[in-house]
């Protein structure tokens, strides 16, 4: 595979006895905190912490997510090239990157939602409140699926 | 009211606790357990030659017309155990003690020895 054969799938395998374990450990730091920042967003969004208004979460949180995914994306890229052709016919893999993808169709919905686009200038309606919720459902079930089908990808 | 519970829960958790975290056996090692539970030796002749890339280093084995997938201990392990790439050409004989897959459709090995003529590579010193 052209990934695998790719510099970048080079410079993995051959520059040191430790740079897969280095590259991983910044994957897995990407994944804790893209996951970790989500979930507090979206428990928030699902009901949780009615006293704490969401405009005081949602950009820290939604700050750090981007950060982490970002993170996760680029050394996951590595970790990709390092041996991509042992990963086909590995069902773990072929879950995770479409949840990947339904995650980030839902982050594109959610931002542009009017609910989200209003939520720091004014009160939601119940109605608002209840979207964010069914969306940020979806979020912590695509991100959740795709954590964990990514760990089990070791394990097939 | 709150302390009265709290303290049969935190002495029930901790119990719960030791007994998960016991090992139970050997073989309950991490990594082991997808494999046989008596190591068997198998001797072939190398398809391809040691990577030290990847989460384990890899070799591959013809056993019998049958091609193996060796696995190593992690990269910086089995280097340390002296089996370098390109140390072993391939082609050359080599016989490796490990436990294989327990999915018989699986040929492929968590191996933790590889002798090749007079060398010994003992990856996984303490099996």
């Amino acid at each position: 595979m052209w990934l695998e054969g790719s510099a970048l799938g080079y410079a993995m395998r051959n520059s040191g006895l430790w740079t897969y374990g280095v590259v991983n450990l910044a994957h897995i730091i990407g994944v804790a905190t893209l996951f970790g920042s989500i979930l507090m967003l979206d428990l928030k969004l699902l009901g949780l912490w009615r006293s704490i208004p969401l405009a005081s979460l949602s950009r820290p949180a939604a700050t750090l997510g981007a950060a982490g995914f970002i993170l996760a994306l680029i050394t996951g890229l590595g970790l990709l090239a390092t041996q991509a052709t042992e990963y086909i016919g590995n069902p773990f893999f072929y879950i995770k990157f479409p949840a990947i993808a339904l995650g980030l169709v839902n982050v594109l919905l959610i931002h542009r939602s009017a609910a989200w686009v209003a939520h720091r200038a004014r009160d939601l309606s119940a109605r608002e409140e209840r979207q964010l919720a069914g969306m940020g459902g979806v979020s912590l079930l695509c991100w959740l699926t795709a954590l964990s089908t990514g760990r089990m990808i070791g394990y097939w | 009211m709150r302390t009265q519970i709290f303290r049969p829960a935190v002495a029930a958790i901790a119990c719960g606790a030791v007994f998960v975290l016991l090992p139970i056996t050997a073989s309950a090692h991490h990594g082991w357990g997808g494999n046989a539970r008596e190591a068997t030796e198998m001797t072939g002749t190398v398809m391809e030659g040691v990577s030290l890339a990847g989460p384990h280093a890899t070799m591959k084995l013809n056993v019998n017309d049958e091609a193996w997938d060796i696995t190593l201990a992690p990269p910086a392990r089995t280097s340390r155990a002296g089996l370098q790439e390109g140390i072993i050409p391939v082609g050359a004989t080599v016989t490796v003690n490990g436990n294989r897959n327990s999915d018989p459709d699986r040929l492929e090995m968590k191996t933790f020895m590889v002798k090749w003529g007079d060398q010994s590579f003992h990856v996984y010193p303490d099996r």
